[in-house]
């Protein structure tokens, strides 16, 4: 196997990566202020910069990882990754083009389509309303968490998968 | 990145797999659904193997913590010395009476010959992780099912209950704590002896699910573990009963976040056990201990008509039936 075909593999990593550093059961602030969703950020960054190394597949993959980590219901994750997914597949165009702060908020939108997918997924799971404050707290660490996050995405799309990769 | 924003390599062309990963992602949730423990192995597998780097990393952070919190205690010794003095008199006068009181409960068993409740043995595990997430919150402990631990068991620190075992590994196991949505807790409400649900909804103090529509809770009453379902031990001390906005919830005795050791009972009560033939009470008073003898069915010859049999070839009759013809 070539360096180049192993350089599809690092978004798949990253991802992998993220959901371990995101889901280790260890907080500054005794669980007072939760842990992002920082597998959201390869996915997003992959799925606008370069969606052939980011494929639904690994999304899946890394929604599996997230849910055994998580240790909710299964499948909670996994199907709200690949929702957002599908979503930010579809309006490429209009996230990509976001610059500064716009990106940030696009991002921020992509992570309030996976909250959402995950609350009403809970909500059916155990037919009753989840309270709501967990997840808004969730979906705003996980957008302060995207700027540190995609400079190191960034980073690492620039060092290993382009050298390795050649753009198309 | 160029002026900003990020340059689109090539789009992608996998909508058919897309549709594929998410039917196979909803078909997950089903199964998840249908079969809860469907990623407990794995869960258990990892959690398992980081369990050293866990207990290594964790050390720093309560070391972290402990500081933290010492410099905003600072500002309040004074005030918590005089509270503590107080406190402290208050519950010698209290011991005083719980000793007497333990006495004689003694007594009045002996007297009535009561059964002495089973003995509860327990494990004490070290708390190496905490994770709260939106819909699930939990703590690891650094001990599993090589030393005995299983899945329902009791978790209680210095103060109270603070959950149950959900999840044992060899090494390690998860704690499903007393405010998470999936806790349900048999308990029993004091005075009175009312019987409870507690129930868990992510909030710090659990919601309390009466069994009976005429209780009528207050404010200060005492929540305690009842026992029902016989997994975990009764009496345990969980909280006390306060009013917030109209509804009634439960103050739990137990902080999870600050538990650092605490204790994994194993608690099954004994099935009950017939009492031997010698204390049957037909046997003490002399009679011959009854015996269950299946019931002969013979054939007897057809009699004539004028002669009909008075005892009955057909299987004898309930006590009820029998009841209903003396009647």
């Amino acid at each position: 196997m070539s360096w180049r075909s192993l350089s599809v593999l690092v978004p798949f990593l990253c991802g992998l990566f993220a959901v371990l550093i995101s889901n280790l059961p260890l907080s500054l602030t005794n669980g007072l202020i939760p842990a992002p969703l920082l597998a959201l950020v390869p996915i997003y960054f992959w799925c606008l910069v370069r969606p052939d190394l980011m494929t639904p597949a690994a999304v899946f993959g890394i929604g599996i990882l997230q849910d055994v980590m998580a240790g909710g219901p299964p499948g909670v994750w996994t199907l709200s990754f690949v929702i957002t997914y599908a979503v930010i597949d579809r309006q490429r165009d209009a996230f990509a083009g976001l610059p500064g702060l716009g990106a940030v908020l696009g991002f921020a939108t992509a992570a309030l389509i996976t909250c959402a997918c995950a609350y009403f997924i809970i909500a059916l799971y155990y037919w009753q309303i989840p309270l709501i404050s967990p997840i808004v707290a969730e979906l705003a660490m996980t957008a302060v968490f995207y700027v540190p996050g995609a400079y190191a995405v960034g980073l690492i799309h620039r060092r290993m998968v382009g050298p390795l990769r050649s753009e198309p | 990145m160029a002026n900003g924003t990020w340059k689109i390599a090539r789009r992608s062309n996998a909508q058919l797999p897309l549709v594929i990963v998410m039917a196979l992602a909803v078909v997950l949730v089903l199964l998840g659904k249908a079969q809860p423990g469907l990623f407990d192995r794995a869960r258990m597998s990892l959690t398992d193997g980081m369990q050293p780097v866990l207990s290594v990393a964790h050390a720093p952070l309560v070391q972290f913590d402990r500081w933290i919190g010492s410099v905003d205690e600072l500002f309040s010794v004074y005030q918590e010395n005089l509270r503590l003095k107080d406190e402290n008199a208050r519950l010698r006068q209290w011991r005083n009476v719980a000793v007497v009181m333990q006495d004689r409960v003694k007594r009045y068993q002996s007297l009535l010959h009561a059964v002495p409740d089973p003995g509860v043995n327990s494990v004490l595990a070290r708390v190496i992780g905490r994770a709260s997430r939106p819909f699930l919150e939990t703590m690891i402990l650094d001990a599993g099912s090589s030393h005995n631990i299983k899945a329902g068991q009791a978790v209680v620190d210095a103060r109270g209950m603070i959950g149950r075992i959900y999840l044992a590994g060899s090494r390690t196991s998860w704690v499903i704590l007393l405010t998470d949505l999936n806790s349900r807790i048999p308990v029993s409400i004091s005075p009175g002896n009312r019987q409870a649900i507690m129930v868990g909804d992510n909030t710090a103090m659990p919601t309390l699910d009466t069994l009976s529509q005429i209780v009528t809770l207050r404010a200060g009453d005492q929540i305690v573990s009842s026992g029902d379902g016989g997994l975990l031990p009764p009496g345990l001390p969980i909280g006390t009963v306060v009013e917030q906005g109209g509804k009634y919830r439960v103050a739990l005795l137990a902080d999870a976040a600050s538990s650092e050791d605490v204790e994994v009972l194993a608690f099954r009560k004994p099935p009950e056990q017939l009492p031997a033939s010698l204390q049957l009470p037909a046997v003490a008073a002399g009679l011959p201990p009854a015996t269950a003898t299946p019931p002969v069915f013979t054939i007897a010859p057809e009699p004539p008509a004028a002669a009909k049999p008075a005892i009955p070839t057909s299987p004898p009759a309930s006590p009820a039936d029998q009841a209903d013809e003396d009647r």
